[in-house]
Order: C-alpha cells, then sequence, then structure tokens
C-alpha cells in the first residue's frame, strides 16, 4: 500500500512529507484517496452497506418530515411510524424522472425492498399495527436518536441554530401552533401557561424536518452507488469517494426549511427565503454531530460524568461511528443496534456471503456490518473532508507550494481529531479489522 | 463611468454571474448607489464547479442571493485598502480573509485583476468562486 501510495503522491516534489502520525493517510488524502485504503474488499464492504443503508434511510427520511409537517405537536404520538401511503409516493426531490432536478436514478416512490419489507418484516405478512408491536419493522428510532443529537448539539456551524432564536422564527411558531391546536382549548391552555415547553418541542420538529431533508439526498446517492458497482462501474475506493464528493457539491444549495401542515393549510415554520442550505444547515451540522460526537449513549458501558468520563465540553464528545466500539447488543435503547439490524434485513448476497467466512459467520453478522458501516461513514468523511478542501481551499494538483501547505494543515487538522485512542482511523487501516 | 453590472457585462467574461445575480434578483441591489466591492468570479470559475451545483443554486434563489453576496463587500474598497486588514465581512455575514497580498489573494481565490473602477464600486476579478465557512 505504502509503495503504491508514494507513487501516486503529487505533492512529493514541491512540499516536505507529513511528519503526523497519520502521516500515510494524510498522504493519501492529497493523492485524492480516502482515509480508508483503496483494496477491493473495502470497495465491497462499503458499497454494499450503503446499499443496506439506503433501504431505511428511505423509510427515515419520509418518516422524519411525515413527523414534522404532519404529526407535528400530537400530545399522543402513537402512531407516527405508520408513514401514511401519501408519504410513501413522496416523489424524491433530487432523483427520478418526475424530479424538478433529477440529480440521481430512481426515487420515484418508497423502494420496493422496504415496501416489501414493511409488508412481512422477519415474521410474515400481518396488520401494520402487529408488526409494529413486534418490532418487527424499520426502527425510526434510530432516525430520531440522529435527530437528538443534532438538536442537542446544536451550534455546530450553519446558521439554522441562530434562527431558532429569532423572532421570526417564534412568530411563525406560535402561529402554527395555535392553527394545530384550534378548538383543542386544553391544549391551547397549556401553551398559554408553558410557552417556552412548546416552543421547545417545534425546534425538535425543526431539527426532524432538517435530518428528512438531508437524507432525502442520501438515500437516492447510496442507491445509485450500489447500482453502479453492480454494473462494474466504480474502479476502486477513491471513485466512490468522488461520486460523493460530486454529490455534496450538486445539492449544496438545497433549501432547509420547515413547513407543517394543518389541513390543506401550510405554515412555513422556517420558510425557504431564510437561505438555509443542505450543506450548510443540515449536512456538515449532521456529520459533525453524528459522525463525530453523538452522546455517550447507555450500552455496553456506563459513564460517571461527575468522574469526569464525559467531556466538559460538547465539541470534545466522542461517541460517533467513527470511533465506536462496534459492539451491538440486543437491548433496548442503544441506536447503533437499531441501525445494524435495520441494515441487516436489507444485506446484497455478497455480504452476506463475506460475513459468512469470517469471524463467526452469521453468528456475528452484527458486528462485521457494524465495522463495514464504520468503514463506509471513514469513506464518507473523507468526500466531506475532500469537499472541504476543494470548496475552502486549493486543488490537489495545485502548483504552488503555499498552497499545498495550506491544504496539508487542513487535512492534519481533521486527522488531529483521530489522535485520541478510541477513534478506529488506525484499525480500518487493516483488512483484519471485522 | 459604467455601473458595477455593465462594467461586468462588457467585460464578457462572467455571462454566468450576470445570469445568477438576475436569477437571484439582486439586480436592482447591484445598481443602487452603493458603493460596493464586488469580488467577481469570471465564467470558467463557475465551469470548474462539479455538474448541478449551479443550477440547484439558480433553481433556488435565496440559496443562490446567499452565495453570491458572500462575494460582495458594503462599501468600496482598492486592492491596497483590502491588503491592510486580515479579513471582511461580507454582505452574506461570514467573513472573507485576506490571505496574501502578492499575488492578491481572497481566500482561495487569486484575483486576476484588481480595482476595475465603477459608478457604484469597485470590482476584482477572481478566478474561483468563493464559499463561506
Amino acid at each position: 500500500m505504502t509503495t503504491s501510495l508514494a507513487s501516486e503522491r503529487t505533492t512529493a516534489p514541491l512540499i516536505p512529507p507529513s511528519t503526523h502520525p497519520y502521516a500515510e493517510v494524510i498522504h493519501r488524502l492529497e493523492a485524492g484517496g480516502s482515509m480508508l485504503p483503496d483494496t477491493p474488499e473495502n470497495l465491497q464492504q462499503i458499497i454494499g452497506i450503503y446499499k443496506a443503508y439506503a433501504v431505511p434511510m428511505d423509510f427515515y427520511w419520509r418518516d422524519l418530515l411525515y413527523i414534522a409537517e404532519r404529526v407535528f405537536l400530537n400530545p399522543l404520538p402513537a402512531f407516527k411510524y405508520f408513514l401514511p401511503q401519501e408519504y410513501l409516493d413522496l416523489p424524491n426531490s433530487y432523483a427520478g424522472d418526475q424530479a424538478k432536478l433529477r440529480i440521481w436514478r430512481g426515487g420515484e416512490k418508497a423502494h420496493p425492498e422496504l415496501l416489501a419489507f414493511m409488508e412481512r418484516g422477519e415474521t410474515g405478512r400481518m396488520p401494520r399495527l402487529l408488526h409494529h408491536l413486534w418490532h418487527d419493522r424499520v426502527n425510526m428510532e434510530f432516525a430520531e436518536a440522529c435527530m437528538q443529537a443534532m438538536f442537542w448539539h446544536q451550534g455546530m456551524g450553519g446558521r439554522f441554530n441562530d434562527y431558532l432564536e429569532s423572532e421570526a422564527y417564534r412568530a411563525n411558531a406560535d402561529r402554527a401552533i395555535r392553527a394545530y391546536f384550534q378548538g383543542n382549548p386544553l391544549m391551547l391552555g397549556l401553551y398559554r401557561l408553558f410557552p417556552e415547553m412548546f416552543l421547545e418541542q417545534v425546534k425538535r420538529l425543526s431539527y426532524t424536518a432538517n435530518l428528512g431533508l438531508f437524507w432525502e439526498v442520501m438515500a437516492p446517492v447510496f442507491f445509485e452507488m450500489s447500482d453502479i458497482y453492480d454494473e462494474g462501474g466504480f474502479q476502486g475506493v477513491p471513485d466512490a469517494m468522488d461520486f460523493l464528493v460530486n454529490g455534496i457539491f450538486a445539492v449544496a444549495g438545497r433549501p432547509i426549511y420547515h413547513h407543517v401542515y394543518v389541513g390543506d393549510t401550510c405554515y412555513e415554520i422556517i420558510p425557504k427565503s431564510a437561505g438555509f442550505t443542505w450543506l450548510y444547515e443540515a449536512a456538515l451540522p449532521y456529520v459533525e454531530a453524528v459522525f463525530y460526537r453523538t452522546s455517550p449513549f447507555r450500552g455496553t458501558r456506563s459513564y460517571n460524568a461527575q468522574a469526569h468520563q464525559v467531556p466538559a465540553d460538547q465539541a470534545d464528545f466522542h461517541y460517533g461511528i467513527l470511533y465506536a466500539d462496534v459492539f451491538p447488543v440486543g437491548s433496548a435503547g442503544i441506536p447503533p443496534t437499531l441501525l445494524m439490524q435495520d441494515m441487516l434485513h436489507f444485506l446484497p448476497p455478497y455480504l452476506k456471503d463475506l460475513y459468512k467466512q469470517h469471524k463467526r459467520g452469521e453468528e456475528d453478522e452484527l458486528i462485521q456490518l457494524g465495522i463495514s458501516f464504520q468503514r463506509s461513514m471513514y469513506n464518507v468523511t473523507s468526500a466531506v473532508i475532500q469537499a472541504l478542501r476543494g470548496a475552502l481551499l486549493y486543488p490537489l494538483d495545485d502548483t504552488d507550494p503555499e498552497h499545498l501547505l495550506a491544504n496539508r494543515r487542513f487535512f492534519e487538522a481533521q486527522m488531529d481529531r483521530f489522535l485520541r485512542p478510541e477513534a478506529r482511523l488506525s484499525d480500518i487501516q487493516s483488512q483484519d479489522y471485522r | 463611468m459604467a455601473s458595477i453590472l455593465d462594467t461586468a457585462a462588457a467585460a464578457g467574461a462572467f455571462n454566468t454571474l450576470l445570469a445568477a445575480v438576475d436569477a437571484a434578483g439582486l439586480r436592482a441591489a447591484l445598481e443602487g448607489p452603493g458603493p460596493f466591492t464586488v469580488f467577481a468570479p469570471v465564467d470558467d470559475a463557475f465551469a470548474a464547479l462539479p455538474p448541478g451545483t449551479v443550477q440547484t443554486l439558480v433553481d433556488n434563489p435565496p440559496q443562490l442571493a446567499r452565495i453570491l453576496k458572500y462575494h460582495v463587500l458594503a462599501g468600496a474598497y482598492s486592492r491596497e485598502q483590502l491588503v491592510a486588514e486580515p479579513a471582511w465581512t461580507s454582505l452574506e455575514g461570514a467573513p472573507i480573509p485576506i490571505r496574501r497580498s502578492d499575488p492578491f489573494e481572497v481566500k482561495n481565490a487569486t484575483v486576476v485583476n484588481a480595482d476595475l473602477l465603477c459608478d457604484n464600486g469597485v470590482v476584482h476579478v477572481i478566478n474561483r468562486v468563493i464559499l463561506p465557512g
């Protein structure tokens, strides 16, 4: 690996090699590569996982928008995961022939594999309520945990959070709340008594819309990557990363908004005219909140904040997938386990075969696919890092040493975040990490 | 002297920028008295963005306006004045760092033609679209 990377490096003659502990990864990034080594198996693992992720994600984004736009402040939202046909048929804004701006394939309606799973689940054909109660369904709790992470960490770049504190937002939310509870004196009375509590819930729902709009874009991206791979279109991990980089730019300007429908009336809590964009107000905060930070969820170990086992500064949180010890235990309330289980239902056959050949085969499939997911998210993070470098800094083949050094400083600063012992960057350099 | 937009139109290398200004509904503002300092990316700068980037923005005028406002300062400033400060606040609200004075570099763009004086401001021609962040 090192030898071939050395020959790929375009910067060697102009600036000295990096002395960073992750110098090898930095040189790979400078050569247009990913944090994930370019091997056929890595490509297979990440694409297979993108496919398995895209199917539940097609449910996540639809349901997140349904919750934010229709369920809204329902005080007993027992049926918020019961997607109405209208949202299952909601055409994707950027995929399929019907899209006003078609960037990706597919997307006219919910994916057929998702619909098939919703009908049969793991158990068999039965009424939706029974599937729900038996928990034989898509785990929306994972999607809501991601939203919660964005909501809780807040201020991670972009202006979304500032807007939630503005008078304009308060007035828009007030209009929607009054319309939603029209004719309900009990809830209107509670609103008069505890207005901040209601406003806080609306803010939460604004993040719900934000994440739904973010994933509306990512689901068709991952589907198309799987299709391209099946057609033999990607030659290596960098190709897959470049596809993501282009995708990030293509929809960077997509509006992020929060509309609420009461009957046929639309209330614009965050109007499109606020100018919020997919890249700044959704994608970057998402990556920061979900890939890096999240929160010390109850899992295989517990944390004691009083004993300083949890950082005092939210920016130092490091419980995201890039740091996770992927060991899904089956108990409730552990969001990553829920995602692993969701993806298990949609693994392509080549990944099932791969997992059977390693470790404990089907017995620890959840762990193996969790580690594939970790690899795939290191690749997505690489795409974000390369996109930011492209947007804010200089081309990789720039000939000005000052520019190359600026790129170097940027890459090194990004890698500094993986110096803490929990980071899995060094693990994913080896194929033996499964 | 001509206005900022007339100067850009006469130069012939800013067709995408001018179309974007119209799509974003910023023409009237930029034809006002200002004065403004405009960092004007050439057509090649827009063409260098990955496919779809410009189209998504053109389809969404408020979002396009935000990116364009990042290329504008309130007040008319020459190269000499600009390089005296480390950063300037754009109309978008985010700062534009001045990275080098010679060659004159604004954020990650190089100014290929500085100090085009207009009725309502100054234009500096840049080789790359600059983005906040």
